[in-house]
């Protein structure tokens, strides 16, 4: 149990500093990232494994641990909470989802019969609902430290 | 400098910060900071900003207060690459004009420094996107050949999208044709039988191709009210899964691999 939670948090890491570089964070952003990746893709396989929580309010707990960790260390750093948050959020996007969803609604218009029709359609609205869900828990969980902590966030690249 | 006065004049502070709020938001800012960034600047010197934005351009108001004068511009949002180093830069840059360490004059010198940043070297990315989406690949639970195939596809698919946009490739036409070449290398998990998760391996071969940036911007933005941003960065995000899910279908098509 501790190995594969340890696990989780070690490739949520390099998954966040790989991802992480397409966007241009500053250098020294990187480790943030992936300090704060893991922490919270770790918390969210302890809320779905452990606790057995769905992966959307699983994802929003995560979303906001990420989002008050990222808060807090951009004064410090002198760097926005966003470029930290960003990042740190995408390992959680549900991209399998989200193609399956848009693969699905593809596959409804080439069905032959009503049982294709509705397995297809399943998978889309299933695969969608659950995207949308995981989606704005990301965004809710995530933005809420920001709303919170206004002062801190909006003047984190300030230098006095 | 006090706060009411400039060393430019007001069109020319209009025409700066309409080409800061442009970089600002091409670079994958959220409109909360876009507007709280340009609010501050423009405060510093008396005027007073509203803006407008649109899913392509931005329509910045600016009028100082007291005053009868309004300036309106409307500028296209930059089609650059997300970049949060510009991000930190521009926002940094917002707060010395604020807080008046700089005067305006210097602050357009340093925008001009900051629109002509470069980003990290491309090999880099390649590495790193690759390992990431390797270990994407076990985070589902694959395994270690499943880990070294997403690796291959997703070395061979980035170097590709790389390729073609530098020579200016359309974006959708590039993540079709990505998706297509990655998930047909990764289906050699399933034809050669090398690995025990072989669904796996061709379904977190294409993840690297999913907007996750415009996506969360979206979902933030629609929080913040602004939903007609919020809507048109949705949809360009649809689009761009719409192009990744047909290239991966057809990939799946022509290599047998069974369609979900």
């Amino acid at each position: 149990m501790i190995s594969q939670f340890l696990q989780d948090a070690f490739f949520a890491a390099i998954a966040a500093i790989g991802f992480a570089s397409i966007s241009n964070p500053p250098r020294r952003a990187y480790l943030y990232c992936a300090l704060i990746a893991a922490a919270g893709h770790s918390s969210r396989w302890l809320l779905i494994e452990c606790l057995h929580w769905h992966i959307a309010a699983a994802t929003t707990i995560a979303s906001f641990i990420i989002g008050i960790l990222a808060v807090l260390i951009s004064p410090k750093t002198k760097v926005p909470a966003e470029t930290y948050l960003f990042p740190s959020l995408l390992p959680m996007i549900p991209g399998m989802y989200a193609y399956r969803c848009v693969g699905g609604l593809a596959l409804c218009l080439l069905h032959q019969s009503e049982s294709t029709f509705m397995h297809y359609f399943y998978l889309f609205a299933t695969n969608g609902l659950t995207c949308f869900f995981i989606l704005l828990g990301m965004a809710v969980g995530a933005t809420m430290p920001i709303f919170i902590m206004p002062k801190i966030s909006f003047q984190a690249t300030r230098n006095n | 400098m006090n706060s009411m006065t400039c060393d430019v004049s007001t069109g020319e502070a209009t025409e700066f910060l309409a080409n800061y709020s442009g970089l600002l938001f091409g670079s994958g800012s959220t409109c909360v900071r876009l507007e709280k960034n340009v609010k501050r600047m423009a405060q510093s010197i008396g005027l007073m900003a509203e803006i407008t934005i649109l899913p392509r351009h931005i329509h910045l108001t600016i009028r100082r207060a007291g005053s009868p004068e309004v300036l309106t511009s409307i500028t296209s949002i930059r089609d650059v690459p997300i970049n949060f180093n510009v991000i930190t830069s521009l926002s940094r840059l917002s707060w010395a004009l604020a807080d008046r360490e700089i005067t305006f004059r210097e602050g357009i010198e340093r925008f001009g420094e900051i629109e002509r940043m470069g980003g990290t070297a491309p090999g880099v990315i390649l590495l790193l996107v690759s390992l990431a989406n390797a270990s994407f690949c076990r985070l589902f639970e694959g395994d270690l050949t499943a880990m070294a195939i997403v690796f291959v596809a997703t070395f061979a698919g980035f170097f590709l999208k790389q390729t073609m946009a530098i020579k200016h490739v359309d974006a959708r036409i590039i993540t079709a044709v990505c998706a297509f070449v990655s998930a047909v290398i990764a289906s050699a998990d399933n034809l050669f039988s090398l690995g025990a998760s072989p669904m796996i391996t061709l379904g977190t071969s294409v993840l690297y191709l999913i907007p996750g940036i415009p996506l969360i911007n979206s979902f933030c933005d629609m929080i913040d009210r602004h939903y007609i941003c919020a809507f048109g960065r949705l949809m360009n995000a649809v689009v761009t899964l719409c192009c990744l899910s047909f290239g991966l279908c057809l990939g799946m098509w022509l290599m047998n691999m069974g369609m979900f």
